[in-house]
């Protein structure tokens, strides 16, 4: 009995102590706790209040449909589940092999599928939502027992990579093969989602080939590069979507010009490539130049320089950047709503304009709000981690 | 000599002639000419600033000369990329500041360029890799990363990962002058080993116990020019230019 209290005790000083030093280590940082504390207790009760007595949610809940899908046909929904499944299965699997759940990674997962669960996917939508999360998880022990064994986990590695180039293409065939929906009545967030992903699956690797050129020493390469990274940051990305709208189809070869999605997309992998460059272009700068002379002593080729010396440090360096701009761009797809299309803000917008939901502008736009936040503090936490990963050897 | 080639006489395998090097207005070279035979342990001296640095620099072209011919085991360094890659594959170089490729394991730096270059197997590389590792002393560190390591460590990772592309001639830019005391010897006993094994070096050092011990020549550059050459038994006993002699009583 004497044990534990003996233990206790220390404990508690420390709380004190802690708070002692942290919260009210003198008059002006005591003051400003107190303050702190009223403000965020206010706000607090202020969202409480209104989420759970004075809000309306039936906003949402009525047009759940027109804000996840827009106008997408009814009775095509099957299409859209494989795409999720594997990539909700390609993420477990990639965390469990580069890394690992915290307890607080997990407690926000099940956070996000509670939520899912009990406000957005009920019936059948449910269940298969909830099967895409069982095989989720499924998938991440599973890569976790088994990715011990090094050759094993490169293995998986070499798999989940291969996975995520086919997801992308894959998806699409999905969606619009056999009779299937075609880009113009693609809506909602499924739209926001494919923009997005779409955009930095293709951004990326321009950006890093307008970085490579800009610094490039063939002046035609460089200029070139150079012109299309200065024209494009030059002008607001609105602007480009218009242009894309109205001034892109009378220029492009037939081929790209099936669609206005298409030329939009088009627009804004260019703009965001753009900036990937100059990030990247920062990111190469600060590669020290003993690592190129060390590696031309070597004998290696200037591209086996750029691909296994150069790119690896200089990507590592930016990636907190790179993915802010991947956040930007996840928000930026709600822009396509003033080109008419219907994306997840389109949708909310159609949903308050309807005449029994006059005045319920708040619900709709907040739950727009979380789950755009929702989005960008995932790709925050996936940043953390590869962060985190490639710390190892860090200099 | 020239009219009586004989059949023991020993081709250089590096041939500087008249080899200059401007920078801007600055000349950092004014025409330098060295042979060295296979073989051969050259030491190169000389006060900062003297363009000892920039030659051995030329002769891997990380450093580009313009004036002179430089013929590195039969092949000249010219603007021809496939040349330049041959001879970078043929010299390793182990610099002041390691630069060793702080992403990769210690390992995968040495493995590097062997798969890469030489068209070795990941086992074969990694099996070499190991036996040099084993060379300068460090296996158990094979798969740290170089900041983990000591800077005597990552030196010696550093002359492994030259080794491991099996090159001929090893150029050292100052090996020891970024390192603690207590380091250096354990870098200078490396070198010594690769000396003895009949590699050709050329060393940029002031560690002059090394020097005497290993040199079979030296240089002593000042104003990029050299200024004088020969044993080190003529440096220590019978100098016979001013520079040199004063260069020589402030380091010794």
């Amino acid at each position: 009995m004497n044990a534990p209290s003996q233990l206790q005790q220390p404990q508690m000083y420390r709380v004190k102590d802690w708070m002692r030093t942290h919260l009210f280590n003198g008059t002006g940082n005591t003051i400003l706790t107190v303050l702190v504390v009223l403000i965020a207790g206010f706000v607090l009760f202020t969202v409480i209040r209104f989420v759970f007595i004075d809000a309306e949610w039936s906003v949402v809940s009525v047009n759940k449909r027109l804000i996840f899908l827009g106008r997408y046909p009814k009775g095509e929904e099957w299409r859209l589940w494989p795409p999720l499944w594997a990539a909700l299965g390609l993420i477990a699997a990639a965390w469990g092999t580069w890394s690992s759940l915290s307890r607080r990674d997990i407690l926000w997962l099940l956070l996000a599928a509670v939520f899912i669960l009990v406000f957005v996917a009920h019936g059948t939508e449910g269940l298969l939502f909830g099967g895409a999360v069982v095989l989720a998880a499924v998938l991440y022990a599973g890569v976790r027992l088994s990715g011990t064994d090094p050759t094993m986990r490169s293995r998986l590695r070499l798999a989940i990579i291969i996975g995520w180039i086919i997801l992308l293409p894959g998806t699409i065939v999905i969606i619009t093969a056999f009779d299937g929906v075609q880009p113009a009545l693609w809506g909602g967030l499924m739209l926001n989602i494919l923009l997005a992903t779409f955009g930095i699956g293709f951004a990326l690797p321009l950006g890093i080939a307008l970085a490579l050129a800009r610094s490039s020493s063939l002046p035609v390469v460089k200029w070139f590069s150079t012109a299309i990274i200065e024209i494009t940051r030059g002008g607001p990305l609105v602007a480009w979507l218009f242009i894309a709208r109205f001034v892109l189809p009378a220029f492009l070869p037939d081929i790209l010009n099936t669609d206005v999605i298409v030329n939009a997309l088009i627009i804004v992998i260019l703009f965001t490539g753009a900036y990937i460059a100059e990030i990247v272009r920062g990111g190469l700068q600060s590669v020290p130049p003993g690592q190129r002379e060390a590696a031309d002593a070597l004998g290696l080729s200037g591209f086996n320089v750029t691909v296994f010396i150069i790119l690896p440090q200089a990507l590592k360096a930016v990636i907190p950047a790179l993915v802010s701009q991947m956040i930007s761009l996840w928000k930026d797809t709600t822009l396509f709503s003033i080109l008419s299309f219907t994306d997840a803000l389109g949708g909310a917008k159609a949903a308050f304009s309807q005449a029994q939901f006059v005045g319920r502008q708040k619900e709709a736009l907040i739950f727009i709000g979380l789950i755009f936040w929702a989005g960008s503090f995932g790709m925050s936490r996936i940043s953390r981690r590869i962060e985190k990963y490639l710390g190892v050897g860090s200099r | 000599m020239t009219d009586t080639p004989s059949i023991n006489r020993v081709e250089p395998i590096i041939v500087c002639k008249n080899v200059q090097k401007h920078f801007g207005e600055f000349q950092a070279l004014k025409g330098i000419n060295v042979e060295v035979t296979e073989g051969e342990v050259v030491v190169i001296l000389g006060p900062s600033g003297s363009g000892k640095s920039t030659f051995i620099r030329t002769i891997n072209r990380l450093e580009e000369h313009d004036g002179g011919t430089i013929v590195v085991d039969g092949v000249e360094l010219d603007d021809n990329v496939h040349n330049i890659e041959q001879i970078r594959s043929e010299v390793g170089m182990v610099f002041q500041q390691f630069n060793l490729f702080p992403h990769l394991s210690v390992l995968r730096n040495i493995t590097l360029a062997p798969q890469k270059v030489r068209g070795l197997s990941k086992r074969d590389a990694e099996s070499e890799g190991m036996q040099l590792l084993e060379r300068v002393g460090i296996p158990e560190q094979a798969d740290k990363f170089p900041t983990q390591l000591s800077g005597g460590q990552q030196q010696r990772v550093a002359i492994a990962r030259a080794l491991a592309m099996r090159p001929k001639i090893m150029l050292f830019d100052e090996p020891t002058s970024a390192l603690d005391p207590e380091m250096i010897k354990e870098v200078l006993d490396v070198m010594v080993e690769l000396a003895q094994s009949g590699m050709t070096m050329l060393v940029v050092t002031h560690e002059m116990g090394f020097a005497r011990e290993v040199a079979d020549r030296f240089l002593f550059f000042d104003a990029g020019e050299i200024v004088e050459e020969g044993t080190p038994e003529h440096f220590f006993t019978n100098p016979k230019e001013d520079r040199t002699k004063l260069f020589l009583s402030q380091i010794l």
